[in-house]
């Protein structure tokens, strides 16, 4: 679904990511770990389009993605829930979730049922849909994670991007996150997710990559992974 | 201080009421031109310091086409026009500046374009004021005491119908939306897909669309010259300020505020004075809510 090759990113002259390489299988569930400034969250911008990469190449199916402008990569079926959740803050929480769906609506990308979508994004969560008319501003953080992973799944996205849905979130919050990504792969959901609670995210992933430095350290199944000693006690806190 | 006296006093005259109806109609051209101001705010961060010569330019085209077309036919040509020359600005002058993350660029190149805007149009109509022709009578109404022309009810009816208009395309269709995700969150705008440049020229467009229309609207009032924009578009920036650059209401609120003190200061202080309690107004603003009287300062938790 999603392969990226040798790809080499950063901010102005300095480089973070220097050359990576890993894909992600229709279906599955591909976490990448590592602590911060590794370049996780750079990697998804890159992929994206939020950010340019300097060289690599990043195939969406059979296309070449790298250094289109992200409204293009999101035509074609990829969504990203960005770092910060970055949410709309101004419009109401329903029409958060409807410009999730501007592809489908505008005709860029095959229409199908949105208000079905809508009822079914209310049931994953349903505090959204208790708050469907407030301002999208106005959410506690737990809401706005709900709301900015409800909003990337209107486009029913190819491919989801969850960069860090757990941050400053309280532990029980984290669960629920954590419940939802489970949810959603149920549905065969194909996600990349990155994350810095490495347990967590080994649990619900089907593959691993663990990034230091711009680098690809180690890789495989994410259940081979968690008990890897290597791994363990470099980012599992030896737990 | 006999003025003080003759103020207060004031309000059981007609006159104060005369002064008051044609300040609220001057007011609305600057909330119409301060409207504009705020849609390329809002999407970009960018103003368009020419926004007085797309308002001469509307009104100036729209004279020239007026014996052909006739009032009616002419608005729509020249909300057209009003929304290509808004294209062009944001084309010429403010991308490169944004894609080269020029801090100021697009302000020296707004107001460039805006003076050869200018001297295009004394080239092609002179440099005398020329008289626009109402589609409307041109006798008074009489209100009470008060005498109201037709073409002033117009400007005021007009600037309200067209920012209604722009305000409801943007809360009800998914274009509009679009317009507001990209003024809330750029980054996260294009992350739905939406085509974020696009819509800076958009904003552009509309923008340059409401002073063009202004132009048509106030050319009856005043008089129809090639310099009639540029003191519009500065009195405008200030009720952009007082009002907040974020805020429709601002705008108009804003418009009629300056709009009437000009007139009642003109007539009861001196005309020498007229611009000076706006512009006052506009520094107290600035000290006790820099965002402007109707600035909204959006909750954002983290």
């Amino acid at each position: 679904m999603l392969k990226v090759q040798d790809l080499k990113a950063g901010y102005g002259r300095v480089e973070v990511l220097h050359g990576l390489s890993f894909h992600v299988p229709k279906g599955e569930l591909v976490t990448l770990i590592g602590s911060n400034g590794a370049g996780k969250t750079t990697t998804l911008r890159a992929i994206s389009g939020m950010l340019r990469p300097q060289s690599g190449a990043i195939l969406l199916g059979d296309a070449d993605i790298a250094g289109l402008p992200s409204h293009q990569v999101a035509r074609r079926g990829l969504a990203h829930s960005p770092e910060g959740r970055r949410i709309f803050p101004s419009l109401s929480v329903e029409d958060n979730l409807r410009l999730g769906a501007f592809v489908r609506l505008t005709g860029v990308r095959e229409k199908g049922d949105v208000e079905a979508d809508f009822d079914r994004m209310y049931d994953l969560f349903p505090r959204l849909k208790e708050r469907r008319a407030q301002q999208a501003g106005t959410l506690s953080g737990g809401e706005q994670q709900m709301l900015a992973m409800g909003r990337a799944l209107m486009s029913r996205p190819e491919i989801l991007l969850l960069d860090e849905p757990s941050m400053g979130l309280a532990p029980r919050l984290v669960e629920g996150v954590f419940d939802t990504i489970r949810r959603l792969k149920e549905e065969h959901v194909t996600m990349l997710l990155v994350e810095q609670f490495a347990a967590m995210a080994l649990d619900v992933a089907d593959h691993a990559y663990v990034l230091e430095n711009g680098r690809i350290r180690f890789q495989g199944a994410a259940k081979s992974l968690r008990n890897d000693p290597a791994v363990r006690s470099a980012y599992l806190g030896g737990h | 201080m006999d003025w003080i006296s003759t103020l207060l006093q004031a309000p059981t005259t007609s006159i104060f009421w005369q002064l008051v109806a044609s300040g609220v109609a001057v007011g609305m051209i600057y909330a119409t031109i301060a409207f504009g101001y705020q849609l390329t705010f809002a999407t970009s961060k960018t103003l368009n310091f020419g926004q007085g010569e797309a308002l001469m330019l509307g009104a100036m085209l729209g004279l020239t086409l007026l014996p052909y077309l006739g009032y009616w036919l002419m608005l729509p040509v020249i909300l057209i026009f009003g929304m290509a020359q808004g294209a062009v600005v944001e084309r010429l002058g403010v991308r490169p500046a944004i894609e080269t993350k020029s801090e100021f660029g697009w302000i020296m190149a707004t107001i460039a374009l805006g003076i050869i805007f200018r001297n295009m149009a004394e080239n092609i109509w002179g440099r005398d004021d020329l008289k626009f022709p109402s589609p409307l009578p041109e006798t008074a109404i009489e209100l009470g005491t008060v005498r109201i022309l037709p073409a002033e009810i117009m400007v005021v009816v007009g600037a309200l119908l067209m920012m209604a208009a722009v305000e409801t395309f943007n809360r009800r269709s998914i274009y509009g939306k679009a317009f507001v995700a990209t003024s809330n969150d750029i980054d996260a705008a294009g992350l739905m897909g939406i085509d974020t440049r696009r819509v800076i020229t958009m904003s552009y467009a509309m923008s340059s669309m409401t002073a063009a229309f202004a132009g048509v609207l106030v050319a009856p009032v005043t008089l129809t010259g090639a310099t009639m924009g540029a003191v519009l578009a500065l009195k405008a920036f200030a009720v952009a300020i007082i009002g907040g650059l974020d805020s429709a209401l601002g705008a108009i609120v804003g418009g009629i505020l300056l709009g009437v003190i000009e007139t009642l200061t003109g007539y009861y202080v001196s005309t020498g004075y007229k611009d000076v309690p706006g512009l006052i107004l506009v520094l107290i603003v600035l000290a006790i809510r820099p965002a402007g009287l109707f600035g909204r300062r959006t909750i954002k938790k983290v």
